[in-house]
């Protein structure tokens, strides 16, 4: 479904502090596919995922997407097959806001924002309907505006909004990791939920060890702009989070630590 | 000057730039853009509204070209921003420099068909010159109650209201709706499948075809438009706006739009009181710009005091 071909990418390019993070690197996710990332601070997945969504484009190398090249295309025309939810809360949902607001946007994805009537009565029923799988009670609280529920609150909107219209892959970067334990367990039950509710494809960034080997099918871990392991279907499922915290530590070794 | 008189004045200016102040809502306060095209659109507004008027146009036709070519050169302005990626503070200088010479050309050509600028820079409306009280509706009301012109003021009551009406529709639809979003969260709007970018342009074409309507008025007011009418228009546009939104932050029921136009009034309402205790009309500007730093200090001490968002100090 997706094909990272032969990425380059650089930051701070010609100055002093140039660094190179991908050298040639390939990556492919295939349809059904519910990939856990893992790796250390600064081993390349936050820029991993925006290279996918096109937040930023790299210097050499080719994005195809269902056998289009997207390497080119602008963040906002990705996001009408890839939608994402970000580490921070606050990044998807709308704070000025209310809950029903967002929805109505949300829900309007893909169609023109034209001069009529943004928020539907009909549709109140189905946003609540939608909102009570979260088990937060947000479903009494449509007029609230966002920017007064709590992180894991918006997150959980966040997360049902982004699964609303029909993408074809959903991106998400540490999207449990602003969370308390019990909110973050609940998000990810959900996200579970909708991915295989919706039979999406999803690629999820998480340091929690825990959840990159209860969910999804195939495991990665990146270091150094490197996929450094690469474990699909039963392979994976065998996979404890012993083994992961076990390669963790011969990398740290690796670098001297 | 009576005291019906001075009452007249101040609802009447501040009617008229409660236009502004609704435009700068749209720009400054929710897409935060400090937008300095307005002293330019306001004169071209004027410019506009006057040349038409003069040359026998309805000068209701007058006064919605004049909020089209406002639109557009706001738009100007959004484009430098959003496709150009220049700063805004820039592109308003670069559109409102830019349009000192459209104003003195459309001037001069205007009145006597002369492209160098040269032979006249400001238009006054002839005794003949039929404008918006002649035709319309304006005919139907009595013009003086009292000394007092009924007419301008309820002409521009009702332009006031019909473009804080046209706004509190246009918050309601999708495009409205988005564009809110945008001044929230581009990153939001992007993951709708639409370039923010284009809200910001949108929202600065608003703001700037509001502020020519007040250029309009405003000239029809005074009798003329003269080439230095737009200064000092951003200030009165955000004093305006920071006063309503910040002195009746905790009225509920009230919408912004209906805030911004009473801000406007106490504005001027301000104004005219200084000018009654006796200082000079030269001091005017000192005297606006005193009262909004006012202003902005006690909507800030506001926020420290638990409120919640702020509208000018961040
Ligand atoms: N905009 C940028 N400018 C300069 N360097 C950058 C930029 N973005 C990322 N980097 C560098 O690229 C490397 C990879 O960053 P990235 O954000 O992808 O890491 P990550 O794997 O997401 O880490 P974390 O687990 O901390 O989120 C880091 O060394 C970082 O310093
Ligand atoms: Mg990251």
């Amino acid at each position: 479904m997706l094909q990272l071909n032969n990425i380059c990418t650089s930051f701070n390019k010609g100055t002093i502090d140039e660094m190179e993070l991908f050298k040639q690197f390939n990556f492919e996710v295939k349809k059904g596919e519910f990939i856990s990332i893992v790796g250390s601070n600064g081993s390349g997945k936050t820029t991993l995922l925006n290279l996918i969504c096109g937040t930023m484009s790299p210097d050499s190398g080719s994005i195809i997407f269902k056998g289009d090249d997207i390497t080119k295309m602008s963040e906002h025309r990705r996001a009408k097959f890839i939608g994402r939810v970000f580490q921070d809360p606050k990044l998807g949902t709308c704070s000025n806001l209310t809950v029903l607001e967002n929805f109505a946007l949300a829900d309007n994805k893909n169609k023109t924002f034209g001069l009529t009537g943004a928020v539907s009565k009909k549709r109140i029923d189905y946003y609540r309907e939608k909102l009570s799988h979260c088990n937060m009670g947000l479903e009494d609280r449509l007029n609230t505006p966002v920017g007064s529920l709590s992180g894991g609150q918006r997150q959980a909107i966040a997360l049902v909004i982004s699964g609303m219209t029909e993408v074809d892959m959903l991106i998400l970067d540490e999207h449990t990791a602003a969370l308390d334990p019990k909110s973050s367990e609940t998000i990810m039950e959900i996200t579970d939920k909708l991915v295989k509710e919706n039979d999406m494809t999803a690629v999820m960034v998480t340091h929690n060890l825990r959840f990159a080997t209860q969910y999804g099918n195939r495991l990665v871990m990146m270091h150094n702009g490197e996929a450094i392991m690469d474990k699909k279907a039963e392979e994976k499922e065998q996979t404890k989070v012993e083994d992961i915290l076990h390669l963790f530590n011969e990398i740290s070794i690796e670098c001297g630590n | 000057m009576s005291f019906l008189g001075s009452l007249e004045v101040f609802i009447e200016t501040g009617l008229i730039f409660s236009i502004i102040a609704m435009g700068y809502y749209v720009s400054y306060h929710i897409l935060d853009f400090p937008d300095l095209t307005v002293e330019g659109t306001f004169l071209t507004g004027a410019v506009v509204f006057g040349l038409l008027s003069s040359h026998n146009v309805n000068s209701w036709i007058a006064l919605l070209v004049s909020f089209v070519l406002g639109c557009a050169f706001g738009a100007v302005t959004g484009v430098l921003n959003v496709r150009l990626k220049i700063r805004p503070l820039l592109c308003g200088i670069l559109v409102s420099t830019s349009l000192i010479t459209i104003n003195l050309i459309a001037t001069s050509a205007g009145m006597t068909g002369d492209f160098t600028g040269q032979s006249s820079s400001s238009i006054s409306y002839g005794r003949t010159v039929k404008t918006l009280h002649d035709v319309f509706f304006g005919e139907l009301i009595p013009s003086r109650v009292k000394g007092v012109s009924v007419r301008d003021l309820i002409i521009f009551l009702v332009v006031a209201i019909v473009c804080k009406l046209l706004l509190d529709f246009y918050f309601k639809t999708k495009n409205g709706l988005l564009l809110r979003a945008a001044g929230n969260n581009g990153q939001f709007v992007k993951m709708l499948g639409v370039d923010p970018g284009k809200s910001k342009i949108t929202g600065l074409a608003i703001g700037n075809g509001y502020a020519a309507i007040a250029g309009a008025l405003y000239s029809h007011v005074s009798g003329n438009v003269n080439q230095s009418m737009g200064i000092g228009m951003i200030v009165i546009g955000l004093a305006s706006l920071i006063i309503g939104l910040s002195l009746l932050k905790n009225v509920k029921f009230m919408k912004p739009t209906t805030k911004v136009i009473i801000g406007a009034i106490i504005y001027q309402a301000c104004l005219t009181v200084a000018q009654k205790l006796g200082v000079p009309s030269a001091y005017n500007k000192l005297i606006m710009a005193v009262i909004f730093t006012i202003a902005l200090v006690v909507s800030s001490k506001a926020k420290n005091k638990g409120g919640s968002s702020n509208v000018a100090v961040k």
